[in-house]
């Protein structure tokens, strides 16, 4: 306090704090409004994180993927830090959804606060341009062939769109320059830009003060200051939004995927779940009708919600009395969440491999056994060739015993006797039943 | 609204007072200060673990023992694979083994104990000799002349189904003690 009142004598901060600290809310402070704080809450939780992960990530192809490897497995927190970056984006995208519908809803788009949507607007595409630049980083194989699909439907666009692809490329083929361009645009130009835009966002809510209730009759019980109950407000949420980050980055691990491998064109790549429905509708459009789907479809939509407040020109703020605006979020929320839907399902309905199998075919490198065995085609001649001992030995108790002691049920075997625990014997025994000529 | 007051700089709005007011004050800074601790903890854990973390000496092998002749020292080429955050790299260096009398290998590492520069052994003199400064040891590794303030500082070896194992120190140069890097 003491230190406030020294710098406060010399830099007359009591004026400063008022206008920050009392701004009149219309109608009083309410939950509703906490959206637009966790927003920016989330984007400072990204910028610090992201600092941190700078720290240690290279933007090169050769060692970009094992220098995030290096943050996940030797640095203290590592995973932890790099989890918050990674949920802190999913989580910035629904704070930005529910801060859009809370305004939409609200009608606080209307004069005269259009600019003040159409910049939230342009900062929910640079949100979305951050998302897609940094899905690239980590370089492993999912990174690259999002990319690589995301690059061609770029090109999809008439006349500029080969041009346009080769610019955001850097070059004709995605590698070292898309790296350290999508690095440098994630990194250093975006955050500029989104600054900027944030700072315009918030001057612009200073400027024409925030919408408030729908009603008069609400509105007219008067104003109150934004400190101290909507920063109260705004603080839980913040906390409540950071403790859920925090557990999912905790006890959700998010491992890379293989080292990225421009030869292996089998790879199938799944989007993030936010472009997911996007990822669904492109399913449902083919041959000549495609463009219409990758570039002007979006382009409508994107348009359409940049300049809503002037196609929207109904006065009135309350949702019950704009039918037509209502419908029009609706149709758009339902289709949007119709087809995400249908892509999580379809994503789930996709036989999903037992754990335990993986684990057992890490231990199978694990222990060496590819050194006397051989799985398709890989591995050593001296031992049983493997690549189909779940059809050959379909019995479970009859791997247990071997592994315990292979001599016990395959008499004068040479192979030796291994120090596995029992979960790894279990984990071993399930990828040995999954070795089948039909899976 | 008994619990609000009419403030009345800001155009009249309400605003809460009292033990309310507090409460809102402290709930703030109580979610602050957990979000703080939720990141200050982990980020600095996260920037300084690495640099506190000391490199790991493995044994590495440097030949057969066959290959050490009895009485004479024997340079050997060490090479270790050294983990340099997330690279890998081959670092190479030599070490001189001698055969004792009774089977086992002492090795010495390859820098002078003076100023750290690279000696030689001369068979003829049979003696390890420093071009820098003229230091000179014997087999045993005694300083035998020349400004060294010690002998040649011995590295930790083993000998394992007849190969000769070796972890690579090195030692700071010019005292007396011996001073591991």
């Amino acid at each position: 306090m003491r230190i406030y009142q020294w710098l406060d004598s010399r830099l007359n901060l009591k004026p400063v704090e008022r206008t920050l600290l009392d701004e009149p809310i219309p109608g009083g402070a309410s939950w509703i409004y906490v959206f637009g704080s966790a927003t920016l809450f989330l984007f400072l939780l990204q910028a610090v994180t992201g600092m941190f992960l700078a720290v240690y990530y290279a933007p090169t192809p050769d060692h970009a993927y094992d220098s995030i490897q290096f943050i996940e497995e030797q640095v203290t927190f590592g995973a932890f830090v790099r989890g918050l970056h990674h949920w802190g984006a999913s989580a910035m995208v629904v704070a930005i959804g529910l801060h859009m519908l809370q305004a939409f809803l609200y009608g606080a788009y209307k004069p005269p606060r259009e600019m003040m949507w159409m910049v939230g607007v342009v900062l929910f595409l640079i949100v979305m341009a951050f998302a897609f630049t940094g899905y690239l980083l980590p370089w492993d194989q999912t990174a690259y062939w999002a990319t690589q699909i995301g690059l061609n439907m770029v090109g999809t666009v008439p006349v500029v769109g080969e041009f346009l692809m080769r610019v955001m490329r850097g070059g004709e083929v995605l590698g070292a320059l898309t790296l350290s361009r999508f690095f440098a645009v994630h990194v250093l130009f975006l955050p500029a830009l989104l600054i900027g835009l944030i700072a315009a966002h918030l001057f612009i809510l200073r400027r024409v003060g925030p919408a408030g209730p729908w009603t008069d009759e609400r509105a007219s019980l008067g104003s109150e200051t934004f400190y101290p109950r909507q920063v109260y407000m705004d603080a839980v949420v913040m906390l409540v939004v950071f403790a859920v980050i925090s557990s999912l980055a905790l006890l959700v691990p998010f491992p890379l995927t293989d080292k990225a491998d421009p030869s292996d064109t089998s790879f199938v790549p799944v989007p993030e779940w936010y472009f997911l429905f996007y990822y669904e509708l492109l399913k449902y459009v083919h041959g000549p009708l495609e463009p219409l789907a990758t570039w002007v479809l979006p382009m409508l939509v994107v348009l359409g919600m940049l300049f809503w407040p002037f196609i929207d020109r109904n006065p009135v703020r309350n949702p019950i009395k704009r039918p037509a605006a209502l419908a029009a979020g609706a149709v758009f929320l339902v289709v949007v969440f119709s087809l995400l839907g249908i892509s999580l399902k379809n994503l789930y309905a996709v036989p999903r491999v037992d754990p335990a199998i993986a684990k057992g075919r890490a231990l199978f490198y694990q222990f060496g056994c590819v050194g006397c065995h051989r799985i398709h085609g890989e591995g050593g001649a001296i031992g049983p060739d493997l690549s189909f001992v779940g059809d050959k030995r379909p019995d479970r108790e009859w791997h247990l015993k071997h592994f315990k002691d292979p001599q016990s049920v395959s008499p004068g075997s040479f192979m030796p006797k291994f120090p596995l625990t029992d979960p790894q014997l279990n984990e071993l025994t399930s990828y040995m039943l999954s070795l089948k000529k039909t899976p | 609204m008994s619990e609000h007051q009419r403030g009345g700089e800001e155009g009249g709005a309400h605003t809460p007072v009292g033990t309310r007011r507090t409460f809102f004050g402290w709930v703030t800074k109580v979610a602050a200060g957990l979000i703080g601790l939720g990141l200050v903890i982990p980020l600095a854990g996260y920037v300084i673990s690495p640099a506190l973390k000391r490199r790991a000496r493995p044994w590495v092998d440097v030949g057969s023992l066959a290959d050490v002749p009895p009485g004479d020292p024997k340079q050997l080429d060490h090479v270790t694979t050294i983990q340099d955050g997330y690279l890998k790299s081959q670092s190479q260096k030599a070490v001189w083994a001698v055969k004792q009398p009774d089977g086992q290998v002492r090795v010495f590492s390859p820098m002078c104990t003076h100023l750290g520069c690279g000696y030689r052994w001369d068979g003829e003199e049979r003696q390890f000799k420093c071009p820098c400064h003229g230091s000179v040891f014997d087999i045993e590794g005694k300083v035998v002349a020349g400004p060294a303030p010690r002998p040649l500082d011995l590295l930790p070896s083993k000998i394992e189904n007849g190969r000769l194992l070796v972890v690579f120190k090195e030692f700071k140069p010019g005292t007396r003690e011996v001073v591991e890097l």
